[in-house]
């Protein structure tokens, strides 16, 4: 699927490519004074062969560009935590050879359009001005600083593309709001992208003007001395301020830059745009060979992400707008009679958000955590020498007691919707003169038990140095001696006893995470900023979303529609999941950060809608609820769900909630 | 004529309401509460439009005149004064005034129209996204309604040409009027069929759209030209307290989510002596042939002359419409029958259709 529409894509802005020239000549040959023959000289130069082999150069290095598109886009965006995150990305070297290559291809861009301008650019080497020195016959080969310049300009715009498509998450994929045809979408993004990329290379201008001045003679002596030529002393050496105000230059390396960023953007936008068209699955397949097209088939399996994303937004499509293909997911198999399109389809959904629900839970648990863990952290900060002293014989009490407490804070509502699906033991509920230390050995056997967020697990300690869970470790140890006698009285537990060593290299960790977090520059690098965790939570929300709306929409077209029934064996469970997830995502939302928005700029050509998808998650969920339970409306009242359930949904129909 | 009332929407679900009034304050009230809350916002002014947002228990989107406010209530708070944090603000640069709003009837895109602009903005608002829908002739768009199956939208302009927008993958039709642009316009149930009236003329154009059956994208599937349903111009009443002169030409019209109720306030002529704003009333069926049948004329206290009209969007026992006078009275008249479409719940109830029991019953009354 993506294939074709790579090509197709590549093709268009290839296609594209003569006017984006034919316009970049027009402009560099700017004439106010005499334009008629500006004009006629454009034109002239349109035909001339330097011009289609610049034009036929320029397409590979677009092919290139796109070829790098494909290769990093990501329907799901990274969104970085911390600042040591942000850096590791800029320096992985998947991210510099992105870099190099950019700027290798912007050299090649400014070299077209060097040679395509004329003028004093075409060359790099020209003779030089001849000196009045007697006896100099022979004229030398001199550096045409100009052309160097350009060169470097381009490349520096290329590593500076490179860099902003980095930091904006510009590899995002965002798939639009509404449905157009293709060519509307171009049509309505091309004036932004034309006006943003005349800033940006203005931008970008002022910038490596700056950094010429500082720096331009390291290249330009490279030069000279590798091809032999010389500084013509009659002209202004670049790298001063005289020969930097020189506005014709600015003007060129504007234009240049902008010709760059136009055609670059151009390939860009055609990509996310073919890349993001819907994609019509079939529901019923009609030929054997196709059995492996059909949505049912990919939503169970596990295919490339895109292809995921892309048979979500067909669901959510077909739900609201398409009858026919609406029947073909209530319809039964022919010999079985067995719904296997709806089941296959609703499985998928729900696990989806039973999988939402269950990352929500532990995030709470661990953010909750965090909280409670903070308090005996303070006074064990006061003697971070002593580990394992006596000081710590009254802390682990009190670390079982707020060890509890967050268990307990979980209602019974989600207690009970997720224990069928955990083979957790049910002792650990049980006991509450578990040592934290206990905890922590279980959990390391038992790693996939989102419950256990008290004591950080090992596999989130490894997900980055938290440092403020430091306390509950140094808690940890204190309690070792203290834990000994507990441990036996524990009753099938497969706990090992913790060696002593392990303990003490524990323990020395610690003291220098204590150590380091008291340094600021540390703590500058390594804290989680909140807002980003946040995102970083939801960054594939769109796929929930697109569930959500499609399943309460085939639910609600199924109390007309549904001949043989198959939705409604499936109503309780959808409600189940749909309400735990509202009870959860309220409770995420009521902790800190959460529910800030953050800042808009209007008009701008970098999609930063990836920031709020936690909002448009919390509406359509409620509006799913909505519409099931206002196409139902007192039908509802029939449906096995449990009590607690049963009153959330009341409050539903009477429009309380 | 200064009214006190500036805009007036219903609840989709509920029996609850929301009124404009002329200090940019706005009241919302329920029938199943006694508070009243009072909503107020610095960037509130000249409010034009209302519209609540289907599936959802209090969502209300607010045209005012320099961005769309979206108040987030809490349904079961009982204060009379909500803070301004609840409200969202949603602008866009040369988006103003703003004096349209439609929400789709699946209730995630809101639709912002401005006569000023050219483009009128679908928004998401959870993301606060908006996407552009540009056009080219016309000006901006005065008048907007969205079929209630969420398949069309109708968009009127301040010239004499308006357009109807599909909601799939929005491509739009052009119609060109004859004199006027379009003053009004509303959609049956289904969305098969537009009626809608022209500035300048007293008669009632009715325009059928193909069966929406979801394969065809990217088509509006319009017929080729509207047909007049209804002649209103002026003719003259012999009635028991002498002669009335009623007709003109339309200034609002709506029409029952039951496809039965047909309400239009016709405007008399102003220079002809003793010529009133009257509502008439319409019966109306949509298949399997469309029939429009006058069924009576509604007026209010000596004086007092119609200015909003809308129909409570879920009445089970008929239609009720709410008629907002000039005097600030707000009166809801029932209209009982039993509906062709709508299945009957108790089956006690006599099968007859009742007509009209037009009583003015002054419920909710305010100066």
């Amino acid at each position: 699927v993506l294939g074709w529409r790579v090509v197709a894509a590549v093709a268009w802005s290839v296609l594209l490519l003569p006017v984006c020239t034919a316009a970049f000549i027009v402009l560099s040959g700017l004439d106010p004074f005499h334009p008629v023959r500006w004009i006629s000289n454009s034109f002239n130069d349109f035909y001339t062969s330097y011009v289609i082999f610049c034009i036929f150069f320029m397409s590979v290095v677009i092919l290139v560009i796109s070829i790098f598109n494909v290769e990093f886009y990501a329907v799901v965006p990274s969104i970085p935590c911390s600042r040591l995150e942000l850096i590791g990305k800029i320096i992985h070297p998947r991210q510099a050879i992105h870099s190099v290559v950019h700027a290798v291809m912007g050299m090649l861009v400014a070299w077209c359009a060097a040679v395509m301008t004329k003028g004093k650019f075409q060359f790099l080497a020209v003779p030089c001005t001849p000196s009045e020195s007697p006896g100099d016959a022979v004229p030398q080969k001199c550096l045409n600083e100009y052309h160097l310049f350009f060169l470097l300009s381009g490349a520096f715009m290329g590593y500076s593309y490179s860099l902003f498509y980095l930091m904006n998450n510009m590899n995002y994929l965002p798939f639009p709001i509404i449905q157009q045809y293709k060519y509307l979408r171009f049509r309505r993004s091309l004036p932004l992208l034309i006006k943003h990329s005349c800033v940006e290379s203005l931008y970008f201008v002022r910038n490596f003007c700056v950094i010429y001045y500082f720096f331009g003679y390291i290249p330009k002596v490279w030069i000279c001395t590798t091809m032999d030529l010389h500084v013509d002393s009659k002209l202004y050496p670049l790298d001063t301020l005289t020969g930097l105000l020189d506005l014709s230059l600015f003007y060129h390396a504007w234009l240049c830059g902008v010709f760059l960023l136009i055609t670059w953007y151009i390939a860009w936008l055609l990509f996310k745009i073919y890349a993001t068209e819907t994609h019509h699955f079939p529901v019923q397949p009609t030929f054997a060979e196709e059995t492996d097209q059909c949505l049912p088939k990919i939503l169970n399996s596990n295919p490339p992400l895109i292809i995921k994303f892309l048979a979500l937004q067909d669901l959510m499509l077909l739900s609201q707008y398409s009858p026919v293909r609406r029947q073909e997911v209530f319809s039964l198999s022919q010999p079985g009679g067995h719904p296997h399109n709806w089941t296959a389809i609703s499985r998928e959904c729900l696990s989806l958000l039973s999988d939402l629900t269950q990352r929500l839970v532990a995030q709470q648990e661990a953010a909750a955590a965090n909280g409670r863990a903070k308090q005996p952290a303070g006074e064990l900060k006061v003697s971070p020498q002593t580990p394992g002293a006596v000081a710590a014989e009254d802390v682990p009490l009190q670390s079982q007691r707020s060890n509890i407490v967050p268990r307990a804070s979980m209602s019974s509502l989600v207690k009970s919707s997720l224990m069928p699906l955990k083979t957790s033991p049910g002792s650990e509920v049980g006991s509450p003169f578990s040592s934290p230390a206990l905890n922590c050995k279980m959990r390391i056997q038992d790693v996939n038990s989102p419950w256990q967020g008290s004591v950080p697990s090992p596999e989130a300690r490894r997900r980055g140095p938290k440092l403020w869970t430091s306390g509950s470790d140094l808690q940890m140890n204190g309690s070792h001696h203290e834990s000994f006698p507990v441990l036996s009285a524990r009753v099938g537990s497969k706990a090992v006893q913790p060696s002593f060593i392990y303990t003490w290299l524990r323990n020395k960790q610690e003291q220098i995470k204590n150590f380091l977090s008291k340094r600021v520059l540390i703590m500058y690098f390594f804290s989680k900023h909140p807002e980003a965790s946040i995102q970083a939570v939801f960054s594939d929300a769109q796929m929930h979303i697109w569930a959500l709306e499609g399943l309460s929409h085939l639910v609600a077209a199924s109390f007309t529609e549904d001949q043989f029934g198959v939705v409604q064996t499936t109503l309780p469970a959808i409600l189940d999941a749909l309400l735990t997830l509202q009870e959860v995502v309220d409770r995420y939302f009521k902790l800190p950060h959460v529910s800030s928005k953050p800042s808009r700029i209007s008009g701008s050509l970098v999609d930063t809608s990836y920031k709020t998808l936690r909002f448009a998650l919390r509406a359509s969920l409620k509006t799913a609820l909505y519409r099931i339970t206002t196409v139902f409306g007192e039908h509802l009242n029939a449906v096995q769900v449990s009590a607690e359930h049963k009153k959330r949904l009341q409050q539903f129909l009477e429009y309380k909630e | 004529a200064a009214c006190t009332i500036r805009a007036f929407t219903w609840h989709p679900h509920t029996s609850k309401f929301a009124v404009a009034l002329l200090d940019d304050s706005i009241r919302v009230y329920n029938s199943s509460s006694a508070t009243i809350p009072s909503l107020k916002h610095r960037l509130q002014r000249n409010v034009a439009a209302m519209a609540w947002k289907p599936l959802c228990a209090s969502i209300l989107a607010v045209a005012c005149q320099s961005c769309v406010l979206v108040w987030h209530l809490d349904p079961t708070s009982l204060s009379t004064r909500p803070s301004s944090g609840c409200a969202q603000v949603l602008s866009y640069p040369g988006h103003s005034p703003v004096t349209s709003l439609a929400w789709a009837p699946s209730g995630e895109l809101l639709l912002s129209a401005s006569p000023v602009d050219t483009a009128m903005l679908v928004w998401n608002v959870s993301t606060e996204n908006c996407v552009q829908l540009q056009w080219f002739g016309g000006g901006g768009v005065t008048y907007l309604a969205w079929s209630p199956d969420g398949s069309k939208v109708l968009a009127a302009t301040p010239s004499a040409v308006f357009r109807v927008w599909e909601a799939q993958m929005w491509t739009c039709e052009r119609w060109p009027t004859l004199k006027g642009r379009c003053q009004t316009g509303c959609w049956s149930p289904d969305g098969s069929r537009l009626l809608f009236t022209v500035l300048g003329e007293s008669v009632i154009y009715s325009l059928s759209f193909s069966e929406y059956r979801g394969e065809m994208q990217g088509q509006v599937g319009g017929s080729k030209t509207a047909s007049i349903v209804a002649d209103l111009s002026e003719t003259v009443f012999e009635t028991l307290y002498g002669e009335e002169r009623i007709g003109g030409e339309v200034h609002s019209m709506v029409w029952d989510p039951t496809g039965e109720r047909l309400a239009v306030i016709i405007r008399g002529h102003p220079d002809a002596p003793r010529s009133q704003t009257v509502i008439a009333v319409f019966r109306t069926r949509n298949s399997p042939v469309f029939e429009l049948l006058p069924c009576g004329f509604l007026r209010g206290e000596r004086g007092a002359q119609p200015q909003l009209i809308a129909f409570h969007p879920c009445f089970k026992q008929g239609a009720l419409l709410t008629v907002c006078w000039s005097t600030g009275k707000i009166t809801h008249i029932p209209f009982f029958f039993v509906s062709a479409h709508v299945p009957c719940a108790s089956p006690s109830r006599s099968p007859i259709s009742v007509m009209a029991s037009v009583r003015e019953q002054p419920l909710f009354s305010e100066l």
